[in-house]
């Protein structure tokens, strides 16, 4: 017995030491829920992808603080035609490998992405872009198919590949770009390693190396991150934010809403449309469930600096009375059912907003059947094409506006759109002019049409616009970014 | 039992496991076609119709189910579990990538519950009421009523965050290897234990330990050489299920906790990337490993236990 006891403690001791002397400064980890599939930073659109990719390559444009559209690895762009925008780009820039970036370079990057074959998750991305060519050594022409006004706002997401490097079998394993940090080495499934490209043509970052690492739990992350083992989680729970040492609590180009089967017949009186957006309290929501990390979205899945945002719009009232007295009007006064149909496990609290909101439209006599689904299910649910009454009636989700731009919301809206359940001809007469105007102050006027039109005549219940939360160690000093990108280079560490 | 009905005994084993294999397989591929249009599931959202009935198309899924199966059976055989459609790499890769990490933590594991669950179940077992018997007995019902995935996390809050001793998650050296293995070791060695410590107690009122004991065997002796004996058959069976039991999800929950890259992990990952290849692969894969275990346990079995001999 007495050796047994002399064992443990020193195997206590032991233990103690080595927790010790696991303790020197380490490099920056950042934590992901899932491994990234590839490391090729055109392949790709997932976030946990890009914490590493975003990080390795650049795009020809960026965005800048605000959200806004800037140059970057292009130094000016301008549409020569309808149909050709040409970028004059950054001289003395090189990849990783010593290729030279330019106008060869360029074409190439655009070209290979919107190749059929290349099969880029990015398609919304692509879409209307033709291919580009170049002019001369450091000016390439991009062309569209017809006039396509969104075609900057694609170009901050289409980034730059070398030509020999990536024409190679293994470039999603050993990616290849200009950005700030360079590919190290991909631990499957364990962690990605990235290090400063020394030779940047920027201000060299500060972080000299950096690891994504493979955490899937997210009680884990916050373990971790407590533990101090971790500097960065990306997507905190509202319940977690107080555990992290530090957290940052960003609004997010996330809206949910509840989209309306407008071709239902109910749902087809637009009284009743805006009765059900006043019967929701936003603002308890928004508190309660979500302990203030989101607020009321303005009647637009837009937030204010986005183009398109239409400024005198505002969150619905919470008037159940008034709700009550247009269904009454619409000609049901003793109300309806209605089902309402939400994913399992995909959106934040999206099982609880459901509830919420069936709750809600129950106190002024509409009554909703809560059905919730399988996400694949719940994907199957929004593929029933065009004008059909039978489809869902109420759908919950989020509709995430990473283009900072309007046109985002188009499948939505239009009669013909993949996930739309709404016909109105004028709404697609000016979403179809909003694109091909090249010139952003009159297309945005077109679009904060569109949503005034959409104030009476209503698609969807508008929600929230969602935060994200970050929690950071107490080391790390760094501001996220509007666009949700995870930018290394800005960050520092005070140790 | 002579050496030819050993052997005979293995290739029937071996034959009821490929059955068994194959029935996994078959249930897999139902309901990998019950569970939805894997082209629409593949398919990104904004995919139009034609789009996805090319998919189908491409993926053969517009044959004949039988046709499906058939084509489908021929390729595991010739050992293509298909492409992996996350990471564009074979499935069967992507999993065999993934297995030593689950062997290597599910072995320790095993070596905890097992070492610690038997010799804590003799000791209780030898000395009933006794401290060492009433303690282990509730911690080892505790460690049986509590959700594993929790106790892992408990685990976690006090040895990585309250006493900072070891690492919270993770694959990078043989410290991240305790928690995740002294989970597993505690979970499936309280079960180990509650059943060697009946067996223990039951034997201590057979004959043959009153026997021993007048003879004046000292108690050392006739606990490690008597009883052991004979009650190693019921502990290498719960052995030998605790692993099965292993290999059928605890270890994967654990996995996921402690961000051990094994097969759970990645299971995991691929389900939320509808990677259905891998997941395919990764049950397969699981299951030949558990049907190869139950296989050995049986021979173990067969080996120890005198009174199967002479049947």
């Amino acid at each position: 017995m007495r050796i047994l006891r002399h064992f443990v403690f020193l195997s206590l001791g032991l233990l103690f030491l080595l927790g010790a002397a696991a303790k020197p400064s380490r490099p920056m980890v950042i934590a992901v829920s899932t491994e990234p599939s590839t490391l090729d930073g055109q392949a790709v659109i997932d976030r946990n992808s890009r914490v590493a990719s975003g990080n390795i390559f650049e795009s020809l444009l960026d965005r800048g603080a605000n959200g806004q559209v800037i140059t970057w690895l292009a130094e000016s762009y301008k549409p020569v035609n309808d149909t050709t925008w040409r970028f004059r780009l950054r001289k003395n820039v090189k990849f990783h490998n010593g290729e030279p970036f330019n106008a060869e370079a360029a074409a190439f990057s655009v070209n290979r992405i919107v190749d059929k074959e290349y099969k880029t998750q990015r398609a919304s991305y692509i879409e209307n872009i033709k291919g580009a060519k170049a002019v001369d050594e450091y000016t390439i022409d991009v062309t569209t198919d017809g006039a396509n006004a969104v075609l900057p706002v694609q170009m901050t997401q289409l980034v730059m590949v070398p030509p020999k490097a990536a024409r190679e079998k293994n470039f999603g394993v050993s990616p290849i770009g200009t950005g700030p940090y360079k590919f190290v080495r991909w631990d499957r499934g364990r962690e990605v390693t990235l290090a400063a490209n020394e030779t940047y043509w920027r201000e060299k970052p500060a972080v000299k190396e950096f690891a994504v690492r493979i955490i899937p739990d997210p009680q884990t992350q916050i373990a971790a991150l407590q533990a101090g083992e971790i500097d960065l989680v990306l997507d905190l729970l509202p319940e977690q934010s107080k555990l992290a040492p530090k957290f940052i609590s960003m609004p997010a180009t996330e809206f949910s809403y509840i989209q309306f089967n407008a071709h239902k017949k109910e749902l087809a009186d637009p009284r009743v449309r805006v009765a059900l957006n006043l019967a929701v309290d936003k603002e308890t929501l928004a508190k309660t469930i979500y302990q203030g990390h989101a607020r009321p979205m303005d009647a637009q899945h837009l937030a204010k600096g986005m183009l398109g945002y239409n400024p005198n719009l505002k969150p619905y009232p919470y008037d159940p009375k008034r709700a009550r007295q247009l269904l009454k009007e619409a000609g049901y006064p003793e109300g309806f059912e209605l089902v309402l149909h939400a994913p399992i496990g995909r959106y934040l609290k999206g099982e609880e907003t459901s509830e919420f909101v069936a709750a809600q439209l129950k106190e002024v006599g509409v009554r909703v059947k809560l059905q919730l689904h399988e996400w694949n299910a719940y994907r199957q649910l929004g593929r029933i094409p065009g004008k059909e009454p039978n489809a869902f009636d109420l759908k919950y989700g989020w509709n995430s506006n990473e283009w900072f731009d309007a046109s985002r919301i188009v499948s939505h809206i239009t009669c013909d759109g993949t996930s739309s359940k709404l016909c109105n001809k004028k709404v697609d007469e000016l979403m179809d002019k909003a694109i091909g105007t090249l010139d952003q102050k009159t297309r945005e006027k077109l679009y904060q049409e569109v949503w005034a039109i959409l104030n009476k005549e209503p698609h969807a219940i508008y929600l929230l616009q969602q935060n994200l939360i970050y929690g950071l160690a107490k080391r790390l000093q760094w501001q996220p970014r509007l666009d949700d990108e995870v930018r290394v280079a800005a960050m520092r560490t005070s140790e | 039992m002579n050496h030819f009905s050993l052997f005979a005994f293995a290739l029937a084993r071996l034959r009821d496991g490929l059955i068994v294999l194959f029935l996994v397989t078959l249930v897999i591929f139902v309901l990998g076609h019950v569970i939805g249009d894997p082209a629409v599931i593949m398919a990104p959202v904004d995919a139009s119709e034609r789009d996805i009935a090319r998919l189908r198309h491409q993926l053969g899924l517009d044959r004949s189910f039988r046709e499906q199966f058939v084509s489908y059976f021929g390729s595991l055989v010739r050992g293509d579990f298909g492409q992996s459609l996350w990471q564009d790499r074979p499935a069967s890769t992507v999993v065999l990538e993934a297995l030593p990490a689950t062997v290597l933590l599910t072995f320790v594991g095993l070596v905890i519950a097992g070492l610690g669950g038997s010799v804590l179940g003799v000791l209780a077992g030898a000395r009933p009421e006794s401290v060492l018997d009433r303690s282990a007995n509730f911690l080892s019902v505790a460690a049986l009523s509590v959700p594993n995935f929790w106790f892992a996390l408990v685990l976690i809050v006090i040895f990585s965050v309250h006493l900072a001793i070891l690492p919270t998650s993770g694959f990078a050296n043989w410290q991240s290897l305790i928690l995740p293995a002294g989970a597993l070791g505690v979970t499936h060695g309280a079960r180990i234990f509650q059943l060697t410590r009946s067996a223990t107690f039951e034997e201590m009122t057979k004959p043959y330990v009153l026997v021993a004991r007048s003879k004046g065997l000292p108690q050392r002796l006739i606990l490690w050489k008597h009883i052991l004996r004979n009650i190693a058959v019921t502990i290498a069976t719960t052995i030998g299920w605790e692993y099965v039991r292993m290999m059928g999800g605890v270890a994967f929950a654990i996995e996921v906790v402690f961000a051990w890259p094994g097969i759970g992990q990645l299971m995991i990952q691929a389900a939320s990337r509808q990677d259905f290849p891998v997941l395919q692969a990764a049950v397969i894969v699981a299951g030949a490993f558990v049907i190869v275990t139950n296989a050995l346990i049986d021979l173990l079995y067969r080996y120890l236990d005198t009174r199967i001999h002479a049947a």
